[in-house]
């Protein structure tokens, strides 16, 4: 119990990337939209983050170092600085849209409108962020994430024909309504989904707050091993389900509730709830992945003290980062925005900024000099180098696949 | 004291993590001050400077630099002495990040945090609470 009770910051930094609020109707969205079209996208993903994540780890557990002061000791102050108002933008419109996840997913048990929980909401999310030490924050919502495998569940039991549902996933085919264009769209969003910068901010600052060095070089991979195919896999059901339940009926995705309608279809209320706990929690982590991420960066670039591992008052200016940060996240989701549209410019956009976040970990993790003997090897290197070349392709396309098509419209 | 280390200032020095007392972060390498040995050949690493202003320099904005430090100078309760300016002896160690034998609050980037705690976070409820 012990063992796996360490490996819940894998599990919280995989279900808030794959699975938050964007991610949850992304998933379900593309299901009822393209079927299983698009999920080999999802595996893609899932080697990808591993990759990089594994590596990100290892260089916070041999050199102390995590990922944002990697970005400016490898990319300069220049491009350092451009990444951090990229990535503070990516991470703001994501907390923003998780503060509304959350509420929406209350909102459906306590039946009134979701911007009346908002404030709520973000009281909770601060008093974790300034009380609960880090390992029972990622134990308390890693697990509480793994609610979320009611999808799993559900589409068990809704026994689809398996031989069916693998040659649909092997085969892709793109529908007659859709184009070549939507489908790279949403490809690049499930991409962006799986690889989010956030998620290597968060595991590798994650890993210094809880002191790793060399020993726990097994922990990380058994963290990121776990974590992650777990993240894809909730990621795939969600699609899975979908597809199996809502695209036949033609109805499509476009919020939150309808994301657990399939389960409340297939398995009735106690799989409701749990899908419902599952998504309040996968929302909790993913907002506290991004305003916590959204102080480390800033903190490791500038060189402050940041960290949950001291108190509140030794790490004053990294605590105002996430207060502001959550106070102009009420406000932007007050205002009436639709967060699931928040999110899903945040995923693409962060397609376009993946390189320069990924670049400098690369090159780090075989610099001998931060690693000692534990650089990279060549197969590691060989994969590595062929996914930040994917990366790049994909971050010069995502732009113009998003006024092509109309984001996805 | 590491005497006479030879090192690539541009990647092992700069832009790296300052350590001070008790492990606390304290800022980054933002700019190096170099001097010439006296036959003309040699630069020799005198100082750190880290803390309001040196960035900015760095960047090329060197009028607004300037304007940091001073604004920095005049508000430092020290007054004496500059504190983004790290003589470069009491490094103590260079690896992946960079020692110093002084007090967090002795650098440039303390006086920020300083304010920022002593005016904004003490006030909340629980801001000293130890995390566990």
């Amino acid at each position: 119990m012990k063992k796996m009770l360490q490996i819940t910051l894998g599990i919280l930094t995989a279900i808030g990337g794959f699975v938050d609020i964007g991610d949850l109707v992304a998933n379900a969205a593309v299901g009822a939209r393209f079927r299983l079209g698009l999920a080999w996208v999802v595996l893609v993903g899932v080697v990808g983050i591993i990759v990089y994540a594994e590596m990100a780890g290892r260089v916070a557990a041999i050199s102390g170092r995590p990922v944002f002061s990697l970005v400016r000791e490898r990319l300069g102050p220049g491009f350092g600085l451009a990444n951090l108002v990229a990535s503070l933008f990516i991470n703001f419109l994501t907390l923003s849209a998780e503060i509304a996840g959350v509420a929406i997913a209350l909102a459906m048990v306590a039946s009134v409108h979701y911007i009346l929980l908002v404030p709520f909401t973000a009281v909770l999310i601060w008093i974790v962020v300034w009380r609960l030490p880090f390992e029972r924050m990622e134990q308390v919502f890693g697990l509480g994430g793994l609610a979320l495998l009611a999808f799993m569940f559900a589409l068990v039991q809704f026994g689809p024909d398996w031989g069916n549902v693998i040659h649909q996933a092997t085969h892709p085919s793109i529908a007659k309504e859709e184009n070549i264009f939507t489908y790279a769209y949403f490809g690049i969003a499930l991409f962006g989904a799986a690889m989010t910068p956030y998620e290597v901010f968060f595991f590798s600052s994650g890993a210094v707050e809880e002191r790793w060095t060399r020993k726990d070089l097994a922990l990380n991979r058994a963290n990121v091993y776990v974590g992650f195919p777990l993240g894809g896999a909730l990621s795939l059901s969600i699609m899975a389900i979908a597809s199996l339940v809502l695209a036949p009926m033609h109805i499509g995705v476009d919020t939150l509730p309808q994301v657990a309608l399939p389960v409340a279809v297939v398995s009735g209320k106690i799989a409701l709830a749990c899908a419902i706990l599952g998504i309040f929690a996968a929302t909790f982590g993913a907002a506290l992945e991004t305003g916590l991420s959204a102080g480390y960066c800033l903190g490791q670039y500038f060189g402050w003290q940041w960290g949950k591992y001291v108190r509140p008052r030794e790490a004053a200016r990294f605590h105002v980062v996430v207060i502001v940060m959550v106070l102009l996240g009420v406000l932007v989701i007050m205002t009436g925005v639709d967060p699931v549209k928040v999110t899903e410019y945040s995923i693409v956009l962060s397609a376009a900024a993946l390189p320069l976040t990924y670049f400098p970990i690369l090159v780090v993790s075989n610099d001998p000099d931060y690693m000692g003997d534990k650089t990279n090897g060549p197969v590691l290197n060989f994969i590595a180098t062929l996914y930040l070349g994917l990366i790049v392709i994909i971050a010069l396309a995502t732009i113009p696949l998003m006024i092509i098509t109309k984001a996805g419209a | 004291m590491t005497e006479g280390r030879r090192v690539w200032a541009g990647l092992q020095l700069l832009d790296r993590q300052l350590i001070a007392h008790e492990e606390r972060l304290a800022g980054c390498i933002d700019d190096l001050e170099l001097i010439a040995s006296d036959d003309g050949d040699q630069l020799h690493v005198t100082a750190i400077l880290s803390g309001p202003g040196a960035l900015a320099y760095r960047l090329g904005r060197r009028r607004f630099g300037r304007w940091l430090r001073r604004v920095h100078a005049c508000a430092s309760p020290t007054g004496d002495r500059d504190s983004t300016r790290i003589p470069f002896n009491v490094v103590t160690d260079i690896g992946s990040d960079v020692k110093l034998g002084l007090d967090a609050e002795e650098t440039g980037s303390a006086s920020a945090e300083r304010w920022t705690r002593d005016h904004v976070i003490s006030h909340i409820p629980g801001s000293g609470h130890a995390p566990e």
